[in-house]
């Protein structure tokens, strides 16, 4: 496996994460949520892809979606989660930090030496 | 940013596309609000451009941010109607994709082949044993062959001699609901297996390097 194809599965991984963490502290139209994860990660997604992912997870039944034409100049479309998504969301949230928390570990045994080393501690 | 004619009418032209693309694979009601939401999209995207700016480059890098027409298509109809083939193994889903991918790609225009070919066998065994009683010289259940097999003609008579009288009735519904069974749950898979790949395919194009006379988004 490439160094690129690796990159782009952790990058898959995260997406749906992301995109319902977006949503957890209220309703967002799609740019909205573009925006928020260019803001705050370097997950970054054209238009395109966003639109069909929130249409997914609206058909699971994680996100409603609902228009809007009184919130700006042209109809908005909002998300939002649902009780399912936010439940999902957290057992995402949840799985995902005791990943990172168990990589993170393997990380620090790795840079303190290796194997033999340690077991010789 | 407030657009020109000629603005318009190359936005107009992009959500043409795009819903006459999407039309393809999913339902009107589904097209009709993705190119709503789309639009939508690029109206608040020209919004947030200064007035001064070029319009052309304006339209044109919130176009190219978007994406081609026909590749948002095809991440809706991948995003929805396979991964409801996919989620839920119902008939009208995987036949939606089953076009979907045959239309995409040659791979996917042979598994769809092998699909239709494995379901046509099942439904021409249960035929056979639906007809049996009623059409009983129309088929002919024959032990000639390595296995046991099964021909069924209409109105043409089958060539041959029958052998296996009504046992081909359990015999043809047994084997068609095997096939049945065993050709769904490739079909399921090979379509886990090829989402995977073309969401995989889809990240790549997901980067979008700033370009030098890009336009200043508010």
């Amino acid at each position: 496996m490439t160094l690129e194809v690796w990159h782009e599965q952790l990058r898959r991984g995260g997406l749906d994460l992301a995109i319902l963490l977006s949503v957890a502290r209220g309703p967002r139209y799609g740019l909205e949520i573009i925006q928020h994860l260019e803001e705050f990660t370097d997950l970054v997604i054209t238009e395109g892809t966003v639109y069909p992912i929130l249409g997914r997870l609206t058909a699971k039944g994680l996100l409603t979606a609902e228009w809007t034409a009184a919130e700006g100049p042209h109809p908005r479309k909002y998300y939002r989660l649902t009780d399912s998504g936010r439940e999902q969301l957290a057992q995402m949230a949840a799985q995902w930090k005791e990943f990172i928390g168990k990589i993170a570990r393997l990380m620090d045994a790795a840079e303190g030496g290796t194997h033999e080393d340690q077991r010789g501690r | 940013m407030k657009i020109s004619e000629v603005g318009e009418s190359r936005v107009r032209g992009y959500l043409f596309v795009l819903e006459r693309s999407l039309r393809t694979f999913l339902p009107r009601e589904v097209v009709a609000d993705a190119a709503r939401e789309v639009e939508s999209h690029i109206r608040e995207r020209l919004d947030q451009i200064p007035p001064a700016a070029d319009e052309r480059g304006a339209v044109e890098r919130v176009l190219r941010e978007l994406g081609p027409p026909l590749k948002v298509a095809q991440a809706y109809s991948l995003e929805m109607t396979v991964d409801e083939a996919v989620a839920t193994g119902r008939v009208t889903p995987m036949a939606r994709a089953f076009l979907h991918v045959a239309t995409t790609t040659l791979g996917g225009f042979l598994a769809a082949v092998i699909v239709l070919w494995g379901y046509v066998a099942a439904a021409i065994l249960f035929s056979a044993a639906v007809a049996e009683p009623f059409l009983p010289r129309n088929v002919l259940f024959t032990f000639d062959y390595v296995v046991p097999l099964v021909k069924f003609g209409y109105p043409e008579v089958p060539s041959g001699v029958d052998q296996g009288g009504y046992w081909v009735i359990p015999y043809a519904l047994v084997c068609g609901f095997g096939i049945l069974v065993a050709v769904h749950r490739g079909a399921r898979g090979w379509l886990t297996w090829w989402i995977e790949r073309r969401r995989m395919m889809q990240l790549r194009l997901i980067d979008v390097a700033p370009e030098e006379d890009a336009v200043e988004f508010r």
